[in-house]
């Protein structure tokens, strides 16, 4: 049965057969990745420097102005604080969890994956209903039913860190506490037996092979925090506390300044690369020394009754992290008229109004969730093809390729939206306000998530799978179909999951590049919280989270067992 | 059924004057034979069984199935289109799929009706000793078991030519020992030409009708198993095959092609050796002797040995091994060798012994330098 026949000659060894089912799959990512990414970003450089001629003008601008400069400092103080609290919050917490017999460890484990997915707008608005300073819920019941004015104002740096660090704190959390995991107990034992304390031990042993993960960690929650165009605009606005991103938004307004918005987002950009360029190089100086392999788990440090404290103390973080925003969001939902006497005040109006007579706000409903599921569809797809590309192939430039993928991790949401803007507003096919730009700006931002989700899978996959296959007769879209997609499937739907949650919520693009026909959900929180429609805002808030709990349900159901939510971002 | 033609063969990995992983191989495995490529890792003898496969495309040179070319530096037949069979080192085993579903994978592909795959498949499985398996998972089976469903998925298509990559690396030693019987008389009842991969020495003797040692991508030998243990082309190669001793010694004036033979003077003692090669009298050479060619006996006690006529040394160390011994010796002039000889025979460390070599059994190198290559 020698089915021998000869593949026409061709010039590139490393691809043979190039017009096939393969060169055509490799072919079209690799040209979405520079639609997407690439062009995006080189004619934001360009228009940065470029108005009739090269010129270095509106970066003059960009670092001239008292504004500038001013939502600059902010942006810098907003993430040096986040960072700096992530670390006090995640750090005990991870300690806790992995290394002590503190109980209810599952709580604190829920309370970092849902601090992580609830996108932080929410949680503003929540604590703005709170603690506004006339109207906030908090206030008015403690100077009215308590009689002590202690006047809490969220509209502050410090609420703004407060609410922004409710959101961050889980980067640092899920990496410190996978660090102490993964720390081989054999060399705290080997310390031990060499006379070292426990507190010795845990400052120069322990604390050293994780402090790269930690910081690692830390470097994340900073440039997802100065990245939120939602928190920063709901809290900072009203305290005119202007940062980056809402400097950025602000410079769009008539009579929009494209070059200096332009100048400030590469800034941006640079601020962001070089946090995860470090971020990187933390996280790569980790590998050296830890993840031993396979020994001994760490012992746990048996608290006494200090656990009971440390409990108290996990408690309180799920209490302020979860519990009170989503109990105020699903209260106010459910309220006439938010303020106290609660109970007398009871209705559905505002989800009849956000579900069924508002058509705003159905039709960003619909919109969201066709948009999600495109995107996370196409990101994976596309994170499948880059991956395989660089795993599986010796096709020339494939690591380019990945490193183009990796772009968009430096792009905080409103720059991919003025680079898109920059881009496709010079093309002559009109995409503004269209559903396809939105869409260009979710694939474009979150490809990185569904390339990482796949590269992972597929590493797991020895190639002699492939190979067995293909030796057997298999062309390359039968051992995709039977062999690799089907291995990778938990992988990919986790991927999925990973980039249906944040289009579903995604507020710092959408804001710049939505019509009322195109409009989502996020903006259309955003918007009705403008107007003042409080109730409805609340409403529509829990509309979005039923919609990624259902999500996150029906994924792990066509997923199988092993879809958990990933540690790290 | 098919013989395999590999002329000239070359693989550069990075540039061309650093890494060779194959190069100049030339190499005729002939229909129905078991040929085993052997060497340490990074030898290039899995290269060349991808290359083979089509896994890989070759700088240089051509691999031939019958009277097609199919590979060259400008062409190469994509291994789904070469009809042959391959066994991965790690099984390879597809975990998603049923042993059966493993197994009758090809013959879907090869569009074989339900009812007749069903039949080959439950054929093969028995054949690997599998039969009521076919419902399992791989991960509920052991990895001999597993190793059997790669065999079974290459053999149920019936292929010209089986590849076997380090089949038996990962098994324990008895179950070794129990599959590589099983294999040989695989081959032996299907006819399919073997091209078997491995590093153990032992089991390419054991398996082979032909064997080429490869080192640094170079062919270094192509010849039966008899062939490569006692007449090893050169000294990788009899360092290769076993534990080998390598006693410097010089080429005697007297010696020519009328006694049919070399003699060479160890420890300024006359040895006999086989011919091949030529070599001029006087010239330094090194004296290549398994250790079960060296044969000991008692010593008499009159005198050193190039007195006696005769080759003796003094018992250094020693390892009971079982089913032999083996001693560690020193000659007079300080060259260390070992030996194995039936336990029967006991000396004790610190006794004189009186060394006799097999002729027949070794062989002789040139030891300038360079020489090895």
């Amino acid at each position: 049965m020698a089915l021998l026949t000869l593949a026409p000659p061709s010039r590139a060894p490393a691809l043979p057969r190039w017009l096939g089912l393969e060169g055509l799959v490799i072919g079209g990512a690799i040209l979405a990745l520079i639609v997407l990414v690439v062009l995006p970003v080189l004619s934001l450089v360009a228009a940065s420097v470029w108005d009739k001629g090269l010129t270095g003008g509106f970066f003059v601008s960009a670092l001239g102005s008292t504004a500038n400069l001013r939502a600059l400092g902010n942006s810098l103080i907003l993430g040096a604080w986040t960072g700096l609290l992530s670390i006090a919050i995640g750090v005990p917490l991870a300690w806790a969890v992995s290394r002590t017999n503190v109980p209810a460890k599952g709580l604190i484990q829920l309370t970092a994956t849902l601090s992580y997915l609830s996108p932080p707008f929410l949680t503003a608005i929540a604590f703005v209903n709170l603690f506004s300073p006339n109207a906030g819920v908090a206030n008015v019941f403690l100077r009215e039913v308590v009689g002590i004015d202690l006047g809490f104002n969220i509209f502050t740096m410090s609420g703004l860190v407060f609410v922004t660090v409710l959101h961050t704190f889980p980067f640092v959390y899920l990496l410190a506490s996978s660090a102490l995991q993964s720390v081989d107990a054999s060399y705290e034992e080997a310390a031990q037996i060499l006379g070292a304390s426990k507190l010795r031990t845990a400052l120069t042993i322990t604390l050293p092979l994780v402090a790269p993960a930690v910081l690692s960690g830390t470097l994340l929650a900073f440039v997802n925090a100065i990245a939120l165009f939602g928190s920063q605009a709901i809290i900072g606005l009203p305290g005119r506390i202007v940062t980056l991103p809402t400097r950025i938004y602000a410079l769009f307004d008539y009579p929009p300044q494209y070059g200096v918005a332009s100048a400030l987002s590469l800034l941006f950009i640079a601020i962001t690369v070089i946090a995860l360029y470090l971020q990187r190089a933390f996280l790569a100086r980790r590998s050296y020394v830890t993840l031993a392999g396979k020994g001994a788990r760490p012992q746990l440090m048996d608290l006494g009754p200090w656990r009971w404290v440390l409990f108290a103390a996990c408690v309180v973080a799920f209490f302020i992290a979860i519990l009170l925003p989503y109990g105020t969001l699903i209260a106010v939902s459910f309220s006439k008229s938010w303020g106290l006497g609660f109970w007398q005040n009871l209705t559905l109006e505002n989800y009849r109004f956000i579900l069924v007579d508002y058509d705003v706000t159905r039709r960003a409903i619909l919109n969201s969730l066709m948009l999600a599921t495109i995107a996370a569809t196409v990101c994976v797809v596309l994170g499948t093809v880059i991956s395989w590309i660089d795993i599986r192939t010796r096709l020339p430039g494939r690591k380019l390729l990945d490193y183009a993928a990796l772009i968009p991790l430096g792009l905080p949401g409103i720059v991919m939206a003025v680079a898109l803007l920059q881009f496709w507003l010079k093309m002559p096919v009109a995409l503004y306000g269209t559903f396809a730009i939105l869409l260009l700006a979710y694939v474009g931002r979150y490809v990185p998530l569904g390339v990482r989700a796949a590269n992972s899978s597929l590493r797991q996959i020895d190639p002699s799978l492939e190979e067995a296959a293909q030796i057997l007769g298999a062309s390359w879209g039968t051992r995709m179909k039977e062999i690799t997609l089907p291995l990778i499937r938990p992988g990919l739907f986790a991927g999925w999951l990973l980039v249906f949650v944040p289009v579903i919520q995604e507020l710092s693009a959408s804001i710049l590049l939505f019509s009322s026909e195109s409009i989502t959900l996020a903006v259309a929180v955003y918007n009705l919280y403008e107007t003042g429609y409080t109730e409805p805002v609340a409403a529509l808030a829990i509309v979005n989270m039923i919609i990624i709990a259902v999500a996150i349900g029906i994924a792990r159901q066509f997923g199988g067992s092993r879809i958990g939510l990933k540690t790290g971002s | 059924m098919a013989g395999i033609q590999i002329n000239n063969l070359s693989k550069f990995y990075g540039s061309k004057e650093g890494g060779a992983a194959v190069s100049g191989l030339n190499l005729d495995i002939k229909d129905n034979q078991f040929v085993t490529l052997l060497g340490p890792s990074g030898c290039g003898k899995t290269t060349t069984l991808r290359l083979i496969a089509g896994y890989v495309t070759p700088d240089a040179g051509t691999i031939r199935v019958g009277d097609r070319v199919v590979s060259s530096a400008d062409a190469v037949a994509p291994p789904d289109k070469r009809g042959m069979g391959m066994v991965f080192q790690n099984y390879a085993v597809w975990p998603h799929k049923t042993v059966f579903e493993n197994v009758v994978f090809g013959l879907k592909l090869r569009k074989v009706p339900a009812v007749e795959a069903r039949r080959k498949v439950l054929d093969t499985l028995a054949m690997v000793n599998l039969a009521g398996l076919e419902n399992r998972l791989p991960n509920e089976l052991s990895g001999g078991q597993q190793q059997r469903v790669a065999l079974a998925r290459s053999l149920v298509v019936e292929p010209g030519i089986l590849l076997l990559d380090e089949p038996l690396s990962n098994l324990d030693a008895k179950l070794r020992e129990k599959m590589r019987v099983e294999l040989k008389q695989l081959q032996r009842r299907t006819g399919i030409t073997f091209v078997y991969v491995t590093h153990d020495q032992a089991e390419a003797l054991a398996l082979s009708d032909q064997i080429a040692v490869m080192h640094g991508g170079e062919l270094q030998q192509y010849g039966s198993p008899d062939d490569v243990y006692r007449r090893p082309a050169n000294k990788i190669v009899a360092d290769f095959m076993g534990i080998v001793n390598f006693l410097p010694g010089t080429v005697e004036p007297a010696s020519g092609a009328a006694a049919g033979g070399l003699v060479v003077a160890v420890d300024g003692v006359p040895v006999p050796a086989p011919v091949h090669g030529t070599f001029a009298p006087g010239q330094p050479v090194d004296l290549a002797v398994r250790p079960e060619s060296v044969r000991l006996a008692g010593y008499g006690g009159e005198g050193r040995g190039a007195e006696a006529g005769r080759l003796s040394a003094v018992v250094t160390d020693m390892t009971y091994l079982g089913n032999l011994v083996e001693y560690w010796l020193q000659l007079d002039s300080g060259t260390a060798l070992r030996a194995q000889t039936h336990p029967l025979e006991r000396f004790s460390i610190g006794d004189r012994v009186g060394l006799s070599i097999d002729a027949a059994d070794c062989s002789v190198f040139p030891r300038a330098a360079g020489a090895a290559h």
